[in-house]
């Protein structure tokens, strides 16, 4: 979940929703998984729970969560950590085989004791199940929410459509989106009341280090990679890459050792992500669909998504006057 | 520089065509009169008022800016009785208001303006539908139509040339006809829109019942609702976004 610590770091402010427009490049797995938890908490489980046992608060939490932005004019993109580029019925069966992969190369990753790929793997199997994916991804779609399959972390995808200008903020609770160069992060996107606006140039600037640089304070810190170095807070982390330069010079003058460091500050210079997606920004949701799918297909208490739906509703048929200026 | 002497009802009425959309705004002192312009958080209803150095009993300003908290300022003006006199000053130095009314002197802090939320642009609207009716009119239209519906149609018939009113609600539905004699004037344009009634309800609130009111009107367009208040020498335009009409 990214490390907190780097909170200390960054140059982080609170702004008005009013002033946050256009389209928001959201950590999907990031984003689900907070709504997930906070249902779960205080749901009845009965309410999201199928017949045959099968637990939906994913449904519960999308339609919960969607109304923020489309109250506020803005288009959130949905982005998946890794699987596959298109999602088509007929590639449903190849996901559930790529998960069947990261599985696989998980248990040769703790058998082998790579603590990088582990944690890599870990946050692409553990923390959605194969029903919350696929039943999040349908859901979304009928709500004309548009969705982009990352190859790898959803939060560096996120970032790089940011940086193409294809996305104006990534939307992640995460840090670790500043090390993956997103420009602009929101943050409490799932929040009561205002985001955190988390600015990539200010940060940089505040403590005259290069993106390069602040990816070498954070490893010494300790990321979602690695563990980091016992005793270095944020602090002696940015004092130590300043004095130094970098994690080398500074691991070596300390003579302590960061395990793959070198993969781990590749996996954020140069992570895997891709051009190849497109969507949207109009959003012209099917409503009657969507409630069709989340009460009748998965059984989930009317009363729960009610006021979701008619927000979502609400957000969507009322214009707004910028329209016309 | 700011020293003004106006009538309790002419302050209230200004400061209520405001407060039904925002809780603060900026309040432009110009030499010539006040100005305020402000949209509400979702950007879907605005007011542009212009109040005229006339309306004043007496008035001095050299083009400053002051933010208001809509509600405390209301509070003040609503100690006064109708007919008296209100004086307002401002303390430059410390930014304060001073309001004085008969013997009570009431200091009020000011907001910074940079805090309040910017002015929004003005939508450029050529619409071609025009109805000039009475205060009373619209405020029936209204109020009709919050008894079944959430929504509200305003059109104009461009063959049988009538403006009418249409709430669709659940189980009940309120249908009102106007034609050129029920109203003061009516200019044929193709008009459909639908609104909030959440919103027209509010400027609705702030729409004198015996004064002209202007609406125009288009098709899916935005509606720009506008009248004078303090005695001609006010003047408030409402604009109003559309709803996406479902079928």
């Amino acid at each position: 979940m990214g490390n907190a610590a780097l909170r200390d770091i960054a140059a982080i402010e609170e702004i008005p929703f009013e002033d946050v427009e256009g389209v928001v490049a959201v950590d999907a797995h990031n984003w689900l998984y907070r709504y997930l938890t906070t249902t779960v908490k205080w749901t009845d489980s009965s309410k999201y729970t199928t017949a045959d046992g099968t637990e939906v608060a994913n449904l519960v939490g999308i339609v919960q969560g969607l109304p923020k932005f489309f109250e506020h004019d803005i288009t959130p993109v949905m982005v998946f950590d890794g699987g596959p580029s298109d999602l088509k019925d007929d590639e449903i069966e190849s996901r559930r085989e790529q998960r069947r992969s990261y599985e696989e190369q998980l248990e040769t990753a703790r058998e082998e004791g790579d603590a990088v790929a582990i944690a890599q793997l870990e946050s692409r199997t553990q923390r959605l199940t194969p029903t919350i994916q696929e039943t999040s991804r349908d859901l979304l779609r009928l709500l004309d929410v548009p969705i982009v399959e990352a190859p790898a972390e959803g939060e560096a995808q996120a970032a790089h459509m940011v940086k193409r200008g294809d996305a104006d903020y990534v939307g992640s609770e995460d840090y670790d989106a500043l090390l993956f160069g997103a420009p602009l992060t929101l943050r409490q996107l799932t929040s009561k009341g205002d985001p955190e606006l988390m600015d990539l140039e200010a940060t940089l600037a505040q403590h005259d280090l290069t993106l390069e640089q602040l990816i070498d304070a954070a490893i010494l810190i300790g990321t979602d990679f690695n563990e980091g170095v016992s005793g270095i807070g944020p602090k002696t982390a940015i004092s130590a890459i300043t004095e130094h330069g970098d994690l080398w010079s500074a691991l070596e003058a300390r003579g302590d050792h960061v395990e793959h460091g070198d993969r781990v500050r590749q996996l954020f210079r140069d992570p895997d992500v891709t051009d190849d997606y497109e969507f949207e920004s109009t959003i012209d949701p099917d409503l009657e669909g969507a409630k069709t799918y989340v009460t009748d297909e998965w059984g989930v208490d009317a009363g729960e998504v009610e006021r979701g739906f008619e927000r979502i509703e609400e957000s969507v048929t009322q214009t707004g006057l910028d329209r016309w200026t | 520089m700011f020293k003004a002497i106006v009538s309790a009802e002419t302050l209230t009425s200004a400061l209520d065509s405001v407060s039904v959309l925002v809780d603060e705004c900026k309040i432009h002192l110009e030499e010539d009169g006040l100005e305020i312009r402000a949209v509400d958080p979702a950007n879907v209803g605005m007011v542009d008022l212009s109040l005229d150095a006339a309306a004043f009993e007496s008035y001095e300003a050299d083009g400053g800016l002051i933010g208001v908290d809509l509600s405390r300022l209301e509070d003040i003006a609503g100690m006064a009785d109708s007919g008296q006199l209100i004086q307002l000053e401002l303390d430059e130095e410390t930014r304060k208001l001073h309001i004085q009314i008969d013997g009570l002197e009431y200091t009020l802090a000011l907001i910074d303006p940079d805090s309040i939320r910017q002015e929004p642009d003005i939508p450029d609207l050529d619409l071609p539908a025009e109805v000039v009716l009475e205060g009373n009119d619209v405020n029936r239209s209204v109020t009709a139509a919050d008894m079944v519906s959430d929504h509200i149609a305003l059109g104009v018939d461009e063959t049988e040339e009538y403006f009418y009113v249409d709430a669709e609600g659940d189980t009940d539905d309120v249908h009102l006809e106007l034609t050129q004699d029920d109203l003061i004037d009516l200019q044929i344009g193709p008009a459909h829109s639908l609104f909030s009634l959440d919103y027209l309800k509010d400027m609705n609130k702030a729409i004198p019942k015996d004064t002209e009111v202007t609406l125009d009107l288009g098709e899916e367009f935005p509606v720009k609702i506008y009248f004078g208040f303090g005695e001609g020498q006010g003047q408030v335009t409402y604009m109003l976004a559309p709803r996406i009409q479902s079928d």
